[in-house]
């Protein structure tokens, strides 16, 4: 789904998701020295509210949150028809969490503690 | 009347004491959250956009707020992503300041915090000062060093913490211990090298720790060495941690000495040895483990009976085992099919009427009535 608030200003909108206040702060320096407009949830509940606005063009989202699981917070959008891309952030190193994030429909998986260069690179492959 | 006037007095000072403490205190701490937020930015734009201009001046260094955005920056990246971050610590002089708060004397929350900090930020630069207080006075001083060296894969610290073993509480022990896992691999050989000339220690020497960590750490290739110890090893205790670490990390090369050690006159032993069995997975050893099941002892007749659940073939074996003339055969036998779930599938088969008569056999050996005849 195309932003129009992004078509019209030209940055693309990030959603980012986690209740760990450093990674949401390297997150957000990195994506806004990169050129994009973030926008930060704590919680899942929160995740979950700002996504069905319909204005992301990608979201990042924890796999552990209080509140909603990252892959309930992905069921429940796509039970609403929203579809935006959303890339899982996990410290958990389990198949079964990977395999059940790509199931609900992340497009893709990258493990905690990340390397920034990589996620960067995801994010723009994803959004290219 | 006085006395009480008097003691009505110094409780309202104090309780108003309390709360201006409560009240100072929280602001700190406020003040505190703030600055570790500015910080957490100042160290983000370091990272995202390495040559950052944004100034971090000496006196952060000796901000309890920054070493905590530091370490929570550090938790976030893997290792490849922190180069940028070494920088930072460097121009702040970090490792300097917190080291300097180590020497000090008093106050010890303040040393601990700065060993903390320091086994916390894992700055290679700091292995020296940390090398420095393995040897220090306080136990948890030297118990944060080692794990700030192990953090840091200082692999030098490895031999000074078994050198340490010995002379150390149990408390101490099992923190190294712990310690020593962290370096992986790299402790395989010093471990099992410190083992082969301690493993007749006489006392508590920590010796047990040290052989479990091996499984923890996981190499298999250490298996042939450790079953070596099998043969000499006096203490029971060690012989017994050898064993369970063989069951993790042995593979069919420990199968040998653990078939000596499924006749040892300890039953501790036997009943080990079976459940190392059940791990390796090799179904070679099922006519041993059947033979278990009419030991003397509850323990082995337990752990062999739940090895040959877990091996392939052995279910037939202990469906085999019902009949068998012994009763403690037969109980350890029926025990163990219905602890995996052989009882419930046999009574569904029953009931579906799809079950053969060894089903009806376990169920009638568990007193269970006949669900379909009842």
């Amino acid at each position: 789904m195309q932003n129009e608030e992004s078509n019209k200003s030209g940055l693309k909108r990030i959603l980012v998701a986690d209740d760990v206040e450093a990674v949401t702060t390297l997150l957000v320096t990195a994506l806004e020295i990169a050129g994009y407009e973030v926008v930060v949830a704590e919680n899942g509940q929160k995740a979950y509210e700002l996504g069905t606005t319909g204005e992301f063009d990608l979201a990042v989202i924890d796999q552990l949150m209080p509140g909603l699981l990252g892959t309930e917070i992905l069921q429940r959008w796509q039970g609403e028809g929203i579809d935006m891309p959303v890339i899982m952030l996990s410290g958990v190193e389990d198949d079964d969490v990977v395999v059940g994030s790509l199931d609900s429909g992340a497009i893709d998986y990258v493990h905690k503690p990340f390397r920034l260069p990589e996620l960067m690179a995801r994010i723009r492959k994803n959004l290219s | 009347m006085a006395a009480g006037t008097v003691m009505f007095a110094v409780s309202v000072l104090l309780l108003f004491a309390v709360v201006v403490f409560k009240w100072a205190n929280g602001r700190r701490l406020a003040a505190r959250q703030k600055r570790r937020v500015t910080y957490l930015k100042l160290l983000s734009q370091h990272v995202a956009a390495p040559g950052s201009t944004a100034e971090i001046s000496i006196k952060e260094a000796d901000d309890d707020a920054f070493i905590d955005a530091l370490i929570d920056i550090r938790h976030a990246l893997s290792s490849s992503s922190i180069d940028s971050l070494d920088g930072v610590i460097d121009r702040s002089g970090l490792i300097r300041h917190q080291a300097k708060r180590l020497r000090s004397r008093f106050p010890l929350g303040r040393r601990l915090r700065a060993v903390v900090s320091l086994a916390e930020i894992g700055d290679p630069g700091a292995a020296r000062i940390l090398m420095h207080h393995l040897k220090d006075r306080v136990p948890e001083i030297r118990v944060q060093s080692a794990r700030g060296l192990a953090r840091m894969r200082h692999t030098a610290a490895i031999d000074v913490i078994l050198d340490r073993f010995h002379d150390e509480t149990r408390w101490v022990q099992t923190r190294f211990a712990e310690t020593l896992a962290l370096f992986g691999r790299d402790a395989v050989w010093p471990l099992i090298a410190w083992i082969r000339v301690n493993h007749n220690y006489q006392g508590d020497g920590g010796v047990t720790e040290i052989i479990r960590i091996l499984g923890i750490i996981g190499d298999s290739e250490v298996g042939p060495a450790l079953a070596e110890l099998l043969y000499t090893a006096e203490d029971p205790e060690v012989r017994i941690a050898i064993i369970e670490t063989l069951g993790i990390i042995g593979g069919p090369l420990a199968l040998r000495p653990l078939r000596r050690m499924i006749q040892s006159a300890d039953w501790r032993i036997r009943a080990k040895a079976a459940t190392a069995f059940s791990k390796i997975g090799d179904p070679s050893i099922n006519p041993i483990l059947r033979e278990g099941l009419g030991d003397q002892s509850w323990w082995m007749r337990r752990n062999s009976a739940a090895a040959l659940a877990s091996l392939p073939g052995g279910i037939d074996l202990l469906y085999e085992a019902i009949g068998a003339p012994d009763q403690f055969t037969r109980d350890a036998a029926a025990e163990a099919l219905a602890d995996c779930g052989e009882l419930i599938a046999a009574r569904d088969r029953l009931e579906s009427g799809k079950s053969d008569p060894r089903d009806a056999q376990l169920i009638s050996y568990m007193h269970i009535p006949d669900p379909v005849t009842s």
